[in-house]
């Protein structure tokens, strides 16, 4: 690997790029940063540590870190071994490509709706007087706090786990597992020492982003965690639209910055010190996927089942919503809702759509630069890079949402009121996915291959184009699925950059919902929902056009 | 080794178009835009009246009162609306000594009685809305229990986790119920209250509506609220009791503003002007909006809104807006802990 790299050490055709992202990296990560750091640690003018110790001081604050952490770890444990149970089930265990496909789009629902839907549905179902608990005949419990927050936060995003490991389940060789169970191994030991050592750089960058996804999610906290389980980004949000106190709102986000930091750094080098070498090119033709025995695919599936059917019974429920008159007194079929949406908020639906597609195309080509950069080759400070790619990902939407406000209202350059400030937002905050499963899948990827390929007389270009970029296509097509995906569905973020002239779905539902629209509300999350799945199949078509030997080739390899 | 070149300017062209984009979005013609915190289907009425009127269109969002406060404070230097309107009067009053506003006296606002402005013309009150009880009825029939008609009443061991009611960080109405509370029983007594009144709350909402929904689908047994959005749940056919206890409530006063340093000042004022008249404040009754008028010439029928049996307690608008920061802060401290 390391010779590879040398050889293309100071490659001047890769300066300008490297000098392009920087700026894009300065000027939408860093500058905002420093602005709000600014804000932070200056009071009338001068530097000081005022508002850190006001922060500190209140017992309010504390407790909600100390919930922060407490929840992300549980979100992210939950999250990720909900997420390697599916992605198992659709890589390893032989079920028919319809039911893959079902589960796939069933997943990704909770995910792609707003947050604020699915909490909402989520107390409607397991809230006090709700519908499961009236039809299991169970006791009321609060599901305010610690565990609605949970369990609405573990829906909502171990699909991430779900996209980023099936990724990485797809791309380890079947023949290694061949090998082991050829050589007598049982089918628990294979999984045990050639499938989950391999998925651990994918189970960690999963970690990862469930824990900073927790971390920074705010609406899901906002709705389900009340008064009695404060978590630091509602604090922040409710100290900057509550209080109008734009600063201590800054301080208590920039107080998470430490647990983000601290395990992103954790994950990188447990991850970065082993190598995942699968796709090698050596290997021979693939045989046919190798399950497990039948008692723990059993057991995998019928727990996917439970929570598969769990999420439809939910999602009916936002449907059901959005096609009655008055939810729960006058249950008539209407789709007065629906002319709503294409009429009020049509507006909302044009922007974001053009948003979200604007976002994903620029994030992609800039995601996957990154990220090959930052792995196959040696650049200067590759790693301060990689480090400031993800961070927009790692600080608090709410936080770099007041960032943006903050640095772009004023100074040398003004965007607010614009489109471009919501797509640089979206672009480099949620590359994040993108960048790591690139980096993921490079890993997996001998450079032999590549290096071949140079010898063999291609250029660099064609190389990258016609090696390289085919072999990580999971990789990019999962960053631009997600990258769709939350620049549909961003709110934290996008709450203070929306203007009287670009407005976002989200932002809609969420005021249908604080303004009692309930069924308006399920309504768009119902049409945003349907434009979510025509673009990730979309994305899918397109991705097979350019690629249409992309199969082949790697059967080939 | 070019080739590689064409990616960079790609990736460039990319940057570039997402800041070239911004300069397109910005050249619009001169176009009114506010801000407000009346939803949307009230702000709606109110906005294309205006329009329909003077055929000046408006560009307008809708946000909660804080957030309102929020964007103009981070907007300051280079604000994005001209207008506020229908916030609540305290927040204006907040936000007078940050320099978010200009005073304006606008044509039209004579009639609306002082009490319902500001002297310096920094605002001037549209509507007002008291603080009301509101609860599920079918929970009060179920429990045998009659509406509350006193605050010592919401402290029933019937309610025990059952209200719902607005977080004081966020919400004007959670403020204008400590207001009410203050003002009926005095501030330490109203704490000590508040915190026993804690144990039968099951959750505070980030906004002040947010509770009423839950209520009217019998998820929770009631909650304090602003009386246009317990009004609006029974007008959409949810089965909710509305009352008030007889110490008494305040009412909130809504109210609009001229930002400072504001794009179209002049449309602005004419704006101002326009929403002063009983013309504007009809609108509420034939609307639908269940709002009562500040300008004591436009008559209502509105059974609902009739203030005349309850006791509504004068309020120091001034005061409120002083010591809000001061009032959430000892909420945060004495009631949730």
């Amino acid at each position: 690997m390391r010779s590879f790299d040398k050889s293309t050490r100071l490659d001047p055709a890769l300066v300008p790029l490297w000098v392009g992202l920087w700026g894009f990296l300065g000027l939408f990560v860093l500058y905002p940063l420093v602005r709000l750091i600014y804000i932070v640690f200056t009071t009338d003018g001068g530097v000081s540590l005022i508002n850190l110790i006001k922060v500190l001081m209140s017992w309010y604050n504390r407790k909600a870190f100390f919930n922060s952490l407490a929840l992300a770890t549980a979100v992210s444990t939950t999250g990720t071994f909900i997420g390697f149970l599916f992605a198992f089930a659709v890589t390893r265990i032989p079920l028919p490509q319809p039911v893959k496909w079902f589960l796939g789009a069933v997943v990704v629902l909770p995910f792609v709706s707003p947050p604020f839907t699915s909490s909402i549905a989520l107390t409607m179902v397991l809230g006090p007087n709700g519908l499961l608990l009236k039809l299991l005949h169970a006791p009321d419990f609060n599901i305010y706090g610690f565990w609605g927050t949970w369990i609405a936060e573990t829906l909502t995003y171990f699909p991430v786990a779900f996209l980023t490991l099936t990724a990485v389940l797809k791309a380890i060789d079947p023949n290694l597992e061949d090998a082991a169970m050829s050589m007598g191994n049982t089918s628990w030991g294979t999984f045990r020492t050639v499938t989950l050592p391999l998925s651990i750089p994918g189970l960690a960058n999963a970690f990862l982003l469930l824990f900073g996804s927790s971390l920074a999610d705010f609406s899901t906290p906002l709705v389900m965690a009340g008064h009695s389980f404060p978590v630091l980004t509602t604090q922040a949000y409710l100290q900057i639209t509550g209080m109008y106190d734009i600063q201590g709102g800054a301080t208590i986000s920039f107080i998470l910055l430490v647990p983000a930091l601290l395990v992103y750094l954790l994950q990188h080098y447990w991850v970065e010190q082993r190598s995942y070498v699968t796709i090698t090119g050596k290997a021979g033709a693939p045989s046919v996927v190798k399950g497990g025995r039948f008692f723990a695919e059993a057991l995998i599936l019928t727990i996917i089942s439970a929570i598969t059917l769990f999420i439809i019974f939910l999602y009916s429920i936002i449907f059901l919503g959005s096609l009655m008159k008055v939810w729960g007194i006058d249950n008539s079929f209407t789709l007065e809702n629906y002319v709503y949406v294409f009429t009020v908020g049509w507006e909302a639906v044009k922007d974001t759509v053009l948003i979200a597609i604007i976002s994903t195309f620029i994030g992609s080509a800039i995601g996957v630069t990154t990220g090959y950069l930052i792995n196959r080759k040696d650049l200067p400070w590759r790693k301060t890079l990689e480090f400031m790619s993800l961070l927009n990902y790692v600080l608090p939407g709410t936080v770099v949402g007041i960032a943006y406000a903050v640095a772009f209202n004023s100074g040398p350059i003004v965007l607010t009121g614009t489109m471009s400030i919501i797509v640089a937002l979206c672009v480099s905050r949620y590359d994040a996915t993108g960048i790591r499963a690139t980096i993921a899948s490079l890993q997996q990827i001998d450079p032999s291959i590549e290096e071949a390929s140079l010898s063999l007389g291609a250029s660099r270009f064609t190389t990258f184009f016609r090696v390289t970029l085919p072999l990580i296509m999971p990789a990019v097509t999962t960053g631009m699925r997600y990258l769709f995906v939350v620049s549909m569905t961003a709110v934290s973020a996008t709450i203070f950059l929306v203007s009287v002239r670009w407005s976002l779905l989200t932002i809609r539902i969420l005021e249908c919902i604080t303004e009692l629209l309930f069924a308006q509300a399920a309504a768009f999350s119902v049409v945003l929902v349907l434009i979510v799945f025509f673009a990730i199949g979309a994305i899918a078509v397109l991705f097979h056009i350019i690629y249409p030997n992309y199969y082949r080739q790697l059967r080939r390899l | 080794m070019k080739k590689n070149g064409v990616m960079g300017k790609v990736v460039t062209l990319a940057i570039l178009g997402t800041i070239l984009l911004s300069s397109i979005a910005t050249a619009a013609q001169p176009e009114l835009n506010a801000y407000t915190i009346w939803s949307e289907r009230y702000a709606q009425a109110i906005f294309s009246a205006f329009t329909k009127d003077t055929g000046i269109k408006v560009n307008w969002m809708r946000f909660s009162s804080g957030e309102v406060q929020a964007r103009l404070e981070a907007e300051r230097k280079n604000p994005q609306v001209d207008v506020v309107f229908g916030n609540m009067a305290e927040a204006f009053v907040n936000g007078i000594p940050k320099g978010l506003f200009e005073p304006y006296k606008p044509q039209g606002a004579e009639r609306i009685p002082d009490a319902f402005k500001d002297t310096d013309g920094y605002w001037t009150g549209v509507a007002i809305d008291p603080i009301c009880f509101m609860f599920n009825t079918r929970f009060l029939k179920d429990h045998n229990v009659g509406a509350p008609t006193s605050w010592q009443d919401l402290l029933r061991p019937e309610y025990k986790s059952q209200l719902q009611m607005a977080d004081a960080r966020t919400s004007g109405t959670a403020m204008y119920r400590i207001l009410s509370i203050i003002e009926a029983m005095g501030e330490d007594k109203a704490y000590v209250y508040q915190k026993k009144l804690n144990d039968n709350v099951q959750i505070y909402t980030k906004s002040g509506a947010g509770g009423a929904l839950p209520i009217a689908r019998g998820q929770a047994a009631g909650g304090i609220f602003f009386l246009v959005d317990a009004l609006e749940m029974q007008q959409k056919g949810y089965d909710v009791t509305i009352s008030y206890p007889k110490e008494g409530v305040v009412a909130g006063i809504e109210a609009m503003a001229l930002v400072k340093g504001a794009k179209s000042p002049d449309l602005a004022k004419k704006f101002l002007d326009w929403a002063s008249t009983e013309r504007m404040q009809r609108i509420y009754e034939g609307s639908q909006i269940n709002l009562i008028p500040s300008n004591p010439d436009v008559k209502i029928s509105n059974p609902g809104l009739d203030m005349s049996t309850v006791n509504v307690l004068p309020l120091d608008i001034k005061w409120a807006g002083d010591n809000r920061d001061r009032l959430v802060e000892r909420w945060i401290n004495e009631v949730l802990r």
